[in-house]
């Protein structure tokens, strides 16, 4: 009978074990499911960020899509605009260049025009024209002429070089040689080359309106010019005129000049009588 | 550059002129601070009275020519410093070279260009 009890008893202590085993496994599964359901709820919470980032980095990415295509745009539109500033900028600096040389050359024409009219004496007339020559121009060899209107022939005025060699007695009849033909035309002449065999390259006469008071041939340019350039020939062209102007005004002061004194002379002989 | 002097040496009144208007146009250069001289003996007088940051000369010249005047400078005033640039119708490799070795610093060939002129005398003037 106690043996059964004592049976009875440990039955019933296991069922409470059993029960209270029961209850914790119910309280872990409880448990369980709880964090189920969090999870769960957590995944569709993430899902809906996900989508929501999705949805985000989208419409960032098409953002930025097109403000790459927008920069893309501007630098081809900068590009352009550089290449074109650049042509511009070229396009300035051989005006520049160009206006500088203009420059130069006016500069070049007012001296040259400045000096032949700054003095009445003939001499130096002649020496600014050899200089003209010689420095602006770059003549090595070279003869200036003026009309004797007496004998019609071109007298040797000025010279550097062997011209007179060239010429001989120092004096061309109208017509004869190149220099004659050109005072009997007036028209001016101009070779291709420097002058190097000898030949003369550039033959000009000096007129007031049609009539030729004198020439000027060159007939060699310096060894390191390599021809006549464009300020050459305006150079010339206004020698053409300006030095005729200026070459018969001081003649003519130094005739009246010369007249003047002679009467003077007259004047002061007559007095003393 | 500022209130720079030059010495312009040449026989021809006509390209003094030219190159004095021409070196005008510089910064700091004004027709004022450009002395000229007709000959080298001229020049020489000038560059013992006064001071000059430089000097352009020809060689052709009456009395003393430009290759005398630079010995002269460079030998008997002792002015190593002075930039002296010549300016010539004499153009040929060795015209130049003997320029160069009596101690010129720059050589030109008559006629000039006035911008590398310019150029030329800008770079040798002194800062």
């Amino acid at each position: 009978m106690a043996e059964k009890s004592e049976e009875i008893l440990t039955i019933f202590s296991k069922s409470e074990e059993l029960l209270e085993m029961f209850r914790k496994g119910k309280a872990f599964t409880e448990e369980l499911m709880y964090e189920n359901e969090r999870l769960r709820y957590r995944i569709v919470q993430l899902e809906r960020e996900k989508m929501d980032l999705s949805g985000t980095l989208m419409r960032e990415m098409e953002r930025l899509r097109m403000e790459n295509t927008q920069l893309a745009q501007k630098i081809e539109f900068f590009d352009a605009r550089f290449q074109e500033i650049e042509a511009e900028n070229k396009d300035f600096a051989l005006r520049y260049v160009e206006v500088e040389e203009q420059n130069e050359s006016l500069a070049n024409l007012y001296v040259a025009s400045y000096r032949l009219h700054s003095t009445l004496d003939p001499a130096e007339v002649v020496q600014c024209i050899d200089e003209i020559l010689m420095n602006m121009i770059g003549s090595e060899e070279f003869g200036l002429f003026v009309v004797d209107e007496e004998s019609n022939e071109l007298l040797l005025a000025g010279f550097e070089g062997e011209v007179e060699q060239r010429i001989g007695r120092g004096r061309v009849s109208f017509g004869e040689g190149l220099e004659g033909m050109v005072a009997q035309s007036g028209e001016a002449f101009f070779a291709e080359g420097a002058g190097d065999q000898g030949e003369v390259c550039a033959c000009i006469p000096l007129k007031i309106k049609e009539r030729v008071v004198g020439v000027v041939a060159i007939y060699r340019l310096l060894s390191h010019k390599g021809g006549l350039s464009p300020l050459d020939h305006r150079l010339l062209e206004l020698l053409a005129g300006h030095a005729a102007t200026a070459l018969v005004s001081s003649k003519l002061y130094a005739e009246k000049a010369r007249k003047l004194k002679t009467i003077e002379g007259f004047m002061s002989l007559l007095r003393a009588r | 550059m500022s209130g720079k002097t030059l010495l312009v040496v040449d026989d021809s009144a006509t390209f003094r002129q030219l190159l004095c208007m021409s070196l005008a146009r510089l910064d700091g250069v004004s027709q004022g601070n450009i002395t000229e001289a007709v000959d080298g003996q001229d020049a020489l007088d000038k560059l013992k009275e006064g001071n000059f940051d430089l000097v352009l000369t020809d060689i052709r010249m009456p009395n003393m020519d430009g290759l005398e005047l630079v010995r002269k400078v460079r030998n008997d005033l002792k002015r190593q410093d002075l930039p002296i640039i010549i300016i010539s119708t004499k153009g040929s490799e060795d015209d130049i070279q003997l320029g160069m070795s009596l101690g010129a610093n720059g050589y030109l060939s008559k006629p000039i260009s006035m911008m590398k002129l310019r150029e030329l005398v800008a770079e040798m003037l002194p800062s």
